[in-house]
């Protein structure tokens, strides 16, 4: 089968069977394309595993300063011999017409048995036809040349000199064609693309990734037969705590843990039965002065409990199954772990099978429907159910078990007063939790940054 | 939760064959949390309602049970004695009235001791004390004291050594410059004169609920202890009491009784108590079939002896179970018994029909609408900043709902707006490429006797030709498409918005929204470098 490219690919690839091994440069020149062109079609064909690139550096020589000088003038020892051509000079002379480099010459010329000096006079005792270095000094001052043409021992004398010899490295590319690509039969029929070579990606507009867990949870526990029930996320602290048997000095109504709203007290809380009975459980259970405008206090929910609660104090049916879902607040310092704000899911069962191992079987149906399977059941406490249970789940990833929804039945401290005399199962969590766990977050804050980059890359959870 | 560290070694001791393991694998089941584990030690979270799990004698007395090492109730044997009384004055009545307390002698106190005694009348002040508002516990060397002692009232310039003290202070002093005194003087501050145990040679001894005197300091070496609790009512001091007897007790004191009498006091009983369940209740709660000597069996291996009585259990409670309230507590005190992994999970079809609710329907349904739009959905906080909600964006801010005492500075107004967010978010994605659109609905508050809750819809676009016309165009086709609502849009001026280029949403003749070209201004200061339209609109008073 023939394949489709690029009029540059295909200018490229045509150059290379003839030439098999060419650097960049020299496809410039062999296919009369621009650098820019060139570069390009050799990074596509990378690619597409059609062409190798072996990078490779080169040492190139050429001269410096002084070398440049020597090569005009000669190395200063053979200018040293020269003058002694003619029969021996005097030292003194010697000195005035090489100025700084008769000393290092004159060292070097005694060194090699080249002259012989007395106190005053300079002869020549042995004169060699070509000093070391003066090969490659002629060599190199023609032309720059790389390492491996140059005679390295010839080199060496000079390297010693200073601002001699300068060293350039040269990094260059040679293109040679792959195995496959020798062979590849390249399509010439116009109009044909490659519709094989990669393309932009284009942002596409989504639910956000923590909506759509949202969203899968809402429907699991739908189609087990829950109703989504919807409440204020300001409450009152009697439907928030009161009405969920957590006394008035209990820790958790504290400050530091919920959020007031400053100055805001609502008038109406509940019906005067459901407060004197709420009320009359406190005293006799917790012994402490109840006191109503505690229980007037506006609060941000802390669990969406409260809307619950007041849902099966507003609906004493012997038989249902609903859920809320919906944000909750903690005052809590921000960090990769904690929000301040954030989603919880609550259901509650009422009925015939309200039991502790029913409602252990609709945690580990849930669970399966998002994909774990590892889970146990630990005993746990809260205020308002008795027993409690919390579920831990086993993370492949962490390599850990998790604490997730915690679960139990409501006290009878609870439903006693409010007229619910049926067992009621509840259950809940956190919903970014689950999220991070299915998008393999470990900062839970990511998901409330609107970070374009995230929304736009995040892979989509099925 | 608090969190208590002990030693494997120790537990493995007091528990008695026992490997490592088993320990690690049972603290769970008895719904101790394992926080970390460093070799032989290891730090345990305990709920706040078991006070009597923040010692390793605690915890070992319920592994015994769940281990079937040792099971049934644990009984306080008193000895009953004359020698140990207080008298308590009338004057306490309107303070701190209540006082109780018991002697433990003969027992040996190590470092170790020492420090979870430390840990657990902390834990004890912490929760069941309130932090020491309801009662409060003062552990004292008995061979320092003179009895009878006497709880009485004293001025604030009667002077005396506090604890980890060399130095005579009155007490005016401790309450102003010791960390105890500012922490808790408040509690006393309805009062000139303050609460003190005094004893026979004129000693005091304590100063509750704040401190005890250096004289009664327990260090390594003491044999014998005195151990009082005062309250503002005798349930909760005899409840704290029956803790620290019980602790006490298995650390291996003996237990002698304190003689209380005067202003309404009197000595403790520390009783166990009975209550009764019904097996009905039992097996229909847990989803089981237990037959009765399961279920006697059950209680015991939870600590606490039960016998059976035609259809109901009889329970016998120790006075430091004050967590179980009614027959319901007992039911899980029979799931801990029979163990939480034995408990098979069931599911039955539920004969009920699960429905979304109409309003997350109809959001779901806009949100399809806006993503076929070409729009990214954005999530922003409720709780958000002042900065955020009014500065950026010029928006009166009179009527602001601000939270108490936040602990993050971002997030401390209950937002009323969901657009400013969305600018917010523009701004921190300036080095993305454009075009940026986004939209967001949530719930936006109004202070309405007391709050008003209402469904919002926010959009915006960001990039090079944003103009008033496009998101007119979406705002439009959106609700027309998805809900058959036509809207007008009316000029008007709106601080956030560039004059001229700003309308109202009109449906009806009414005003439910706002849109426009964000102000340039407005723009510039976030240094978004593309001009910005955006709308928002209330759903609650369209669609839902």
């Amino acid at each position: 089968m023939s394949q489709v490219f690029h009029e540059i690919e295909k200018k490229i690839i045509l150059s290379l069977r003839e030439n098999p091994k060419q650097s960049p440069e020299m496809l410039e020149k062999f296919t009369q394309l621009s650098p820019d062109q060139i570069r390009r079609g050799i990074e596509w064909l990378k690619l597409k595993n059609l062409v190798n690139v072996d990078e490779s550096k080169l040492s190139i020589i050429s001269l410096g300063k002084n070398g440049i000088e020597s090569f005009q003038k000669g190395l200063p020892e053979r200018r040293l011999l020269n003058l002694l051509k003619n029969g021996p000079r005097k030292l003194s002379e010697l000195q005035k017409e090489l100025g700084t480099v008769f000393g290092p010459s004159m060292g070097l010329a005694r060194k090699n048995n080249w002259v012989e000096a007395s106190s005053e006079n300079v002869l020549i005792k042995n004169l060699p036809l070509e000093l070391p270095g003066e090969k490659t000094l002629k060599q190199i001052g023609e032309k720059k040349l790389p390492i491996n043409e140059i005679d390295n021992n010839d080199l060496a004398p000079l390297l010693k000199r200073p601002d001699f010899i300068v060293e350039d490295i040269l990094k260059y590319k040679k293109i040679t064609l792959t195995d496959s690509a020798k062979s590849i039969v390249i399509s010439d029929s116009s109009g044909e693309i490659d519709v094989e070579a990669k393309v932009p990606d284009v942002f596409i507009a989504r639910t956000h990734p923590l909506k759509d867990t949202i969203d899968e949870i809402r429907e699991i526990f739908v189609t087990l037969g829950f109703s989504e029930i919807i409440g204020n996320m300001t409450q009152s602290s009697f439907w928030n705590f009161d009405a969920l048997f957590t006394p008035q000095d209990h820790p958790a109504r504290e400050l530091q843990d919920t959020f007031y709203l400053d100055s805001i007290s609502a008038k109406k809380i509940a019906t005067p039965q459901q407060i004197r009975k709420v009320s009359d459980s406190h005293k006799k259970n917790w012994r402490y002065h109840w006191d109503i405008n505690e229980a007037r206090k506006m609060v941000l929910r802390t669990h969406t409990t409260c809307v619950t609660i007041k849902y099966l104090a507003e609906n004493k049916s012997d038989e249902s199954r609903v859920f809320s879902l919906g944000r909750v607040f903690r005052n809590e310092k921000v960090s990769y772990k904690h929000l301040v704000e954030f989603n919880q899911i609550e259901g509650v069962v009422v009925g015939k099978d309200a039991n502790l191992r029913n409602l252990m079987g609709i945690q580990r149906e849930f669970y399966k429907r998002i994909g774990i399977t590892k889970i146990k059941f630990w005993p746990t406490f809260f205020p308002y159910t008795e027993p409690s249970l919390q579920t831990m789940v086993y993370n492949e990833r962490l390599g850990k078990w998790i604490e997730l929804f915690g679960m139990g039945i409501f006290r009878p401290e609870v439903t006693k007063p409010l007229g619910i005399t049926k067992p009621v199962l509840a259950w809940g969590g956190g919903i970014e939790r689950i999220a991070m766990l299915k998008y393999g977050l470990d900062d839970v804050r990511e998901f409330y940054n609107n970070n374009l980059n995230w929304l736009r890359s995040t892979t989509k959870c099925q | 939760m608090p969190v208590v560290e002990l030693s494997y070694a120790r537990i493995q001791k007091l528990v008695g064959k026992v490997t490592k393991k088993q320990i690690s694998d049972s603290l769970p089941f008895l719904g101790l949390d394992i926080e970390s584990e460093d070799k032989d030690l290891v730090r345990i979270e305990y709920s706040p309602n078991r006070p009597d799990y923040s010692t390793d004698f605690g915890i070992a007395l319920g592994l015994q049970g769940l281990l079937g090492i040792k099971t049934g109730a644990v009984k306080l044997k008193i000895k009953k004695s004359n020698k140990y009384q207080i008298s308590v004055k009338s004057e306490v009545s309107k303070i701190r009235p209540f006082v109780t307390g018991i002697v433990a002698k003969n027992g040996n106190i190590d470092n170790k001791i020492l420090e979870q005694l430390i840990q657990m009348q902390e834990d004890l002040h912490m929760g069941i004390g309130r932090k020491r508002t309801k009662s409060s516990i003062g552990i004292h060397d008995l061979d320092k004291i003179s009895f009878p002692l006497m709880y009485t009232t004293t001025s604030r310039n009667t002077k005396f050594i506090p604890l980890k003290s060399t130095q005579e202070n009155t007490i005016s002093e401790i309450l102003e410059q010791t960390d105890v005194g500012k922490d808790y003087g408040y509690i006393l501050s309805n009062s000139t004169k303050v609460p003190i145990i005094t004893d026979s040679i004129g000693n005091i001894i304590s100063l509750p609920p704040i401190i005890n005197a250096a004289i009664t300091t327990v260090t390594t070496k003491t044999k014998n202890l005195f151990v009082e609790v005062t309250g503002i009512n005798k349930y909760d001091a005899e409840d704290m009491l029956s803790v620290v007897a019980t602790i006490l007790e298995s650390a291996g004191f003996t237990l002698e009784s304190v003689k209380i009498s005067g202003a309404k006091n009197s000595s403790p009983k520390l009783d166990q108590k009975k209550m009764s369940v019904s097996i009905f209740l039992i097996n229909q709660i847990l989803g089981l079939n237990l037959n009765t000597s399961k279920i006697l069996s059950s209680l015991k291996k939870s600590r606490l002896d039960a016998s059976s009585k035609g259809k109901n259990i009889i329970c016998t409670i120790p006075a430091y179970r004050f967590d179980i309230f009614g027959p319901m507590d007992l039911v899980e005190e029979v799931a801990l018994g029979y163990g939480i992994q034995n408990l098979d999970p069931t599911l039955t079809s539920s004969r009920t029909i699960g429905q979304i609710n109409p309003v997350s329907l109809q959001l779901k349904s806009l949100n399809q609408i806006m993503i076929g739009l070409g729009y990214l959905e954005a999530l922003n906080s409720s709780l958000t900043s002042k900065r955020v909600l009014y500065d950026m964006t010029n928006r009166d801010s009179t009527k602001l709902i601000s939270v108490l005492d936040s602990k993050s500075q971002e997030h401390t107004i209950l937002r009323d707006s969901i657009l400013p967010g969305l600018l917010e978010n523009l701004s921190r994605n300036i080095h993305e490429s454009y075009p940026q659109k986004m939209f967001e609905t949530g719930t936006v508050f109004t202070i309405n006797d007391p709050i008003s809750e209402k469904i919002s819809f926010s959009s915006i676009s960001a990039h090079k030709d944003a103009n008033f016309t496009e998101i007119k165009s979406i705002l439009q086709s959106a609700l027309k498409i998805g809900f058959g609502i036509t809207i007008e849009t009316k000029t008007t001026s709106h601080p956030t918005f560039e004059a001229g280029h700003c309308a109202t949403v009109n449906l009806n003749g009414k005003s439910i929204g706002v849109i426009g070209k964000i102000d340039s201004k407005i723009v510039e200061n976030y240094k978004i470098r593309v001009p910005v339209v955006g709308f928002e609109m209330s759903l609650s008073e369209s669609i839902l």
